[in-house]
């Protein structure tokens, strides 16, 4: 299996997604509790900037939950994990849970209750053993995404995944949640959550490689 | 020990990066901010919790389920009109006695009305109250088994229903005019009692010790003989019982499977006061009616959602 290398233009790669500062991120935990706490008190811009600082990973862990097929359900349920926070803002406790968490926790929620009111079944379990059964190929080197294209693909081999393990995978790469944090948020154990997102990367190389392998 | 990102992970993240819409994304900023800037915010809002679903949290639910079970209780309180878990006692005999008629009906209608009334409040027994005080002393009341409709609208109804037993009427005599207030009493309430238990008298009541009503068996006698508002009865009364091959006998016979009681009450119904989820599935299987009101205005269908057994939602076809 031939290892797959990469290139991305420069220009396409903000330099915030190069890594993730985990020191910068404990900063805006305080700042986002400060923000919401300023939003309670009337402040017209502390929402604004709470928005712009989580809105995007917050959809996008929607969007890819629900899958490239329901992208307008995406859009409301995302308006409704924005309401909600606001009209919670005030019962929010920093002490018990990061905003992202809670964030997070809401988006969820509303997800989940999309998936109740359309009748998705969540096999959770039985997908977690079905991901037992991929094999594991050769890691592949996927330093950078060189095309539109191939990111379409990557993202659609993501939402390929079992729900659980997409959920998982989406809050850790895309999110840069925890394992505990995401623990809290879906209520697996921690090593549950070690599992699923192994099993996600492993489908995910599967997945890639196949594909390359198939215009190579 | 904090999970190492993976390669996988940054060609998933530079994808998405990759992917990005600025233009619809600033649409639903203003879109989603706007929204926001018309919600009244609520600065006292209960703590949400990380563990807890944001829209109903444990609160709601009690509230909403005191809401539920106090308009279930109001409900049949309020509009039975007569107690329902007598009416599930074994069956009695085709004929009630001729001396107990007159003296029945020899009741001015508002003094039975009265009665009926009193006999479903067990608090008022003790307390005397003002409509058993308006009774003559001469008269001796039990529990009645079916309301003091005028004898028209009963016949009307369902004509042998018009006719209880001697066990379950109320009798007015006076040979037990000297009888002790606390005999009377501990009779009396255990007519409220059942009446009280509501949709849970049926079940219980098969338990309970009868009173001496003459258990005339339900087929192969008499009782199959006689007219088929009893043999309805029959089937309204193994229908709360659960008792299957009874109901499968009595539909063969050719009993209608929607013959109501006085009270409009169907055996569908009986069934799903009693918690009966065979029972109910095998009536709907022979054409029983979901959506067949009975005197106060309630359906099987209403009744099932009040029991709230998932089990009997299921049988009657309110879950999947």
């Amino acid at each position: 299996m031939c290892p797959i290398r990469l290139a991305i233009p420069e220009a396409h790669v903000p330099s915030r997604v190069q890594s993730l500062d985990l020191a910068a991120m404990g900063a805006e935990t305080s700042e986002d509790a400060d923000l919401l706490r300023a939003h309670v008190a009337g402040d017209p811009h502390a929402f604004e900037r709470l928005y712009d600082r989580y809105d995007r990973r917050c959809f996008l862990y929607i969007r890819r939950l629900l899958g490239q097929a329901r992208g307008d359900a995406a859009e409301d349920l995302h308006q409704e994990t924005w309401i909600s926070i606001s009209r919670n803002a005030g019962g929010f406790d920093p002490n018990r849970a990061s905003f992202r968490a809670w964030m997070y926790t809401a988006a969820r929620n509303k997800v989940w209750d999309h998936f109740r009111r359309q009748k998705v079944a969540i096999l959770t379990s039985v997908q977690d053993s079905a991901a037992i059964m991929v094999a594991d190929p050769a890691p592949t080197p996927l330093e950078a995404v060189e095309s539109r294209e191939l990111a379409l693909k990557i993202v659609a081999a993501v939402e390929a995944l079992p729900l659980a393990q997409r959920e998982t995978f989406v809050m850790f790469a895309q999110a840069g949640l925890s394992l505990e944090e995401i623990s809290n948020i879906t209520g697996a154990g921690v090593e549950t959550i070690k599992s699923r997102l192994r099993y996600a990367r492993t489908a995910l190389r599967q997945a890639l490689t196949t594909e390359r392998s198939a215009h190579a | 020990m904090p999970e190492h990102r993976d390669p996988i992970d940054r060609a998933y993240t530079q994808a998405e990066e990759l992917l990005d819409d600025s233009n619809s994304r600033a649409a639903r900023r203003s879109r989603i901010l706007g929204a926001v800037a018309q919600e009244p915010l609520a600065h006292t809002a209960p703590n949400l919790s990380s563990h807890r679903r944001p829209a109903w949290r444990r609160g709601d639910w009690l509230a909403a389920a005191s809401i539920a079970g106090l308009g279930v209780f109001l409900a049949t309180r309020v509009y039975q009109s007569a107690p329902q878990p007598l009416r599930t006692m074994p069956t009695p005999p085709p004929f009630a006695p001729a001396a107990s008629e007159p003296a029945r009906t020899s009741l001015p209608p508002a003094a039975a009305k009265t009665i009926s009334r009193a006999g479903r409040a067990p608090t008022l027994k003790s307390a005397a109250p003002a409509p058993l005080a308006a009774i003559p002393p001469s008269l001796d009341i039990r529990p009645v088994a079916s309301p003091p409709m005028p004898a028209p609208m009963a016949a009307r109804a369902f004509p042998a229903e018009a006719s209880p037993p001697p066990s379950q009427q109320v009798i007015v005599t006076a040979e037990r005019r000297a009888s002790p207030p606390a005999a009377g009493k501990s009779e009396f309430t255990g007519g409220t009692q059942d009446d009280s238990l509501g949709a849970l008298g049926s079940a219980l009541m098969a338990k309970k010790p009868a009173p001496p009503p003459p258990a005339a068996p339900l087929l192969g006698s008499e009782a199959d003989a006689g007219s088929p508002s009893v043999q309805a009865g029959n089937l309204r009364a193994a229908s709360a019982g659960g008792r299957l091959s009874e109901i499968e006998t009595l539909l063969a016979l050719g009993v209608p499977v929607d013959a109501p009681d006085v009270d409009g009450e169907t055996a569908l119904m009986k069934s799903i006061r009693a918690d009966e989820p065979a029972a109910a599935a095998l009536l709907l299987r022979h054409g029983a009616r979901l959506d067949q009101r009975n005197r106060a205005g309630m359906s099987a269908r209403q009744m099932a959602t009040a029991v709230g057994d998932p089990a009997l939602e299921r049988a009657v076809g309110l879950k999947p």
